[in-house]
């Protein structure tokens, strides 16, 4: 017997995906908009909550303890929401910038090593020593960087080899955009899996998904064809 | 010529359409087309399987709720291996919309969990949303016990395996379940000051994740849902991953095909015109 509470959830979750790929008929539709507006105000509502309690774990908890530093990041906060009142919305630059500071400072000591130097000690690879695997992953490593670092030569004229191998360069890269993309339509399509399966494991939530999708596109198309789609759509 | 052009120009609704049907249809009757493991798996199983009831894991699910329909295989496959090796867990979200994953999961692995004895507090604690921003990243890796005082039920944490934990270097593991979100942060505060890190990343972040694998701040890197299918194969617990496959595979296919119409329509169309303007 199905727990009633997961069932309803079950229902409502598939109506409003499967309103939500509504927007895919190509025209705007209030079914689309119902599933839009529930979205966002759910989301809401819940990241809020979700940090008032974190609020309370790490600050007030904090404070109970003896972290009266704390308190600070309290007045930081209240002084953020000044910005609401004109009279005061000067308040808000101070907490704004400190955590645009704090921000930049925290990320700009590391990004030097993940994103840059860590990246070129990766690319700079042994040559001649290891298993044949290794070298030839070594060797295509080595040759498409400098074929496509040739590429972004801007300074010199680019002609004769360094053309031809700039060339190549260009090239190898349609080559890796290629399997961006193949990567990004995986994942796109690895979303799109995941949420169906949502509504087809179990067995029982089958029927479910066949008659919401059934609902959605029967109401979908008979709007259409009586002109409501446009007309019942709230605007933005 | 008609045929050629209406391979260039086709209503894109079609394809939405057959894309739907693609995937659903093998959802809901499943066909068991074949896979194979990656290396890559391979050495992310190996990294989970070495662990022990010794080690710390901090299980990180770096994801909204949609980006946990994709990689929800490899969340479940990780975390029962885990689980088996009875290494202790803590679980961190860094999404409001994740605060009710690690239940979900510890659902999907009950079996598991009472055949182990794994005990909430003892083997396992579950934080909720601690990690919203960089700055939350940073002050965890520096002063843990400074920041993370209650669990996501509002309990303190003191008196469980947390205790250990003083700063990054008393984890033994990062396991970062992600779409993208803390990811960085965890490499910057833990990863590059040595905590070893395995990703379970979405499809469309493989490749600005390889280069963290390149240079050794992750051991292992799991391949968004196809990676997770392929650890139940590995691990011998078929679930959501391998039961997608079908659908996955065939949505690659088609996706091929229609390069391949797209194409031919392309090319014959800029033949058909480039021969009429002559």
């Amino acid at each position: 017997m199905t727990d009633p509470v997961e069932l309803s959830i079950m229902v409502v979750g598939c109506f409003l995906s499967m309103c939500m790929f509504s927007t895919l008929y190509g025209k705007s539709s209030p079914l689309y908009s119902l599933a839009e507006e529930s979205y966002i105000g759910f989301a809401t509502g819940l990241t809020i909550v979700m940090n008032l309690m974190y609020i309370y774990n790490t600050g007030v908890v904090g404070i109970q303890g003896g972290d009266w530093i704390l308190i600070f990041g309290f007045i930081l906060g209240i002084a953020t929401l000044l910005r609401i009142n004109p009279k005061y919305s000067y308040f808000s630059r101070l907490p704004i910038a400190i955590t645009l500071g704090a921000q930049l400072g925290l990320s700009l000591r590391t990004q030097i090593y993940t994103g840059f130097i860590d990246q070129i000690k990766a690319s700079i690879v042994p040559l001649f020593e290891g298993s044949a695997k290794t070298l030839i992953y070594n060797w295509t490593t080595f040759i498409c960087v400098i074929f496509m670092l040739s590429f972004f030569l801007y300074t010199i004229e680019i002609k004769g080899p360094i053309k031809l191998s700039a060339k190549i360069g260009e090239y190898l890269m349609y080559a890796s955009f290629g399997a961006i993309f193949a990567q990004t339509f995986m994942g796109r399509l690895g979303l799109f899996v995941g949420s169906i399966q949502n509504f087809t494991v179990p067995p029982w939530k089958k029927p479910i998904l066949i008659a919401c999708m059934a609902i959605v596109l029967v109401a979908l198309i008979a709007l259409d064809k009586l002109n409501l789609l446009e007309k019942l759509t709230p605007e933005e | 010529m008609s045929l050629l052009k209406s391979f260039n120009s086709y209503d894109s609704r079609i394809v939405y359409l057959l894309l739907f049907l693609i995937v659903t249809i093998p959802l809901l009757s499943p066909m068991g087309l074949p896979i194979s493991v990656s290396p890559s798996t391979v050495t992310y199983y190996e990294v989970i399987d070495a662990l022990g009831p010794d080690d710390l894991v901090l299980v990180v699910l770096d994801t909204e709720f949609s980006g946990y329909m994709e990689i929800q295989s490899g969340i479940i496959a990780s975390m029962r291996v885990m689980v088996e090796r009875d290494a202790k867990m803590c679980v961190a979200v860094s999404h409001p919309e994740a605060t009710g994953i690690p239940e979900l999961v510890f659902a999907a692995i009950k079996n598991t969990v009472d055949e182990h004895g794994y005990t909430y507090g003892e083997d396992y604690v579950i934080l909720g949303y601690v990690f919203p921003n960089e700055a939350a990243v940073a002050s965890a890796a520096q002063d843990w016990q400074g920041v993370i005082h209650n669990d996501f039920y509002g309990q303190s944490t003191e008196g469980t395996f947390l205790d250990q934990i003083h700063d990054w270097s008393d984890w033994t593991l990062i396991s970062d379940y992600t779409t993208g979100i803390q990811s960085g942060s965890l490499i910057n505060h833990f990863g590059l000051r040595g905590t070893p890190m395995i990703v379970n990343c979405i499809g469309v972040m493989i490749s600005t994740q390889m280069p963290y694998l390149s240079t050794g701040i992750y051991q292992a890197l799991l391949q968004s849902m196809r990676g997770g299918a392929e650890l139940e194969y590995l691990t011998g617990h078929p679930g959501p991953g391998m039961t997608a496959m079908d659908a996955f595979t065939l949505g690659h296919y088609m996706l091929i095909v229609l390069i391949i119409i797209g194409n031919i329509g392309y090319f014959g169309t800029k033949e058909n015109s480039r021969r009429n303007v002559e």
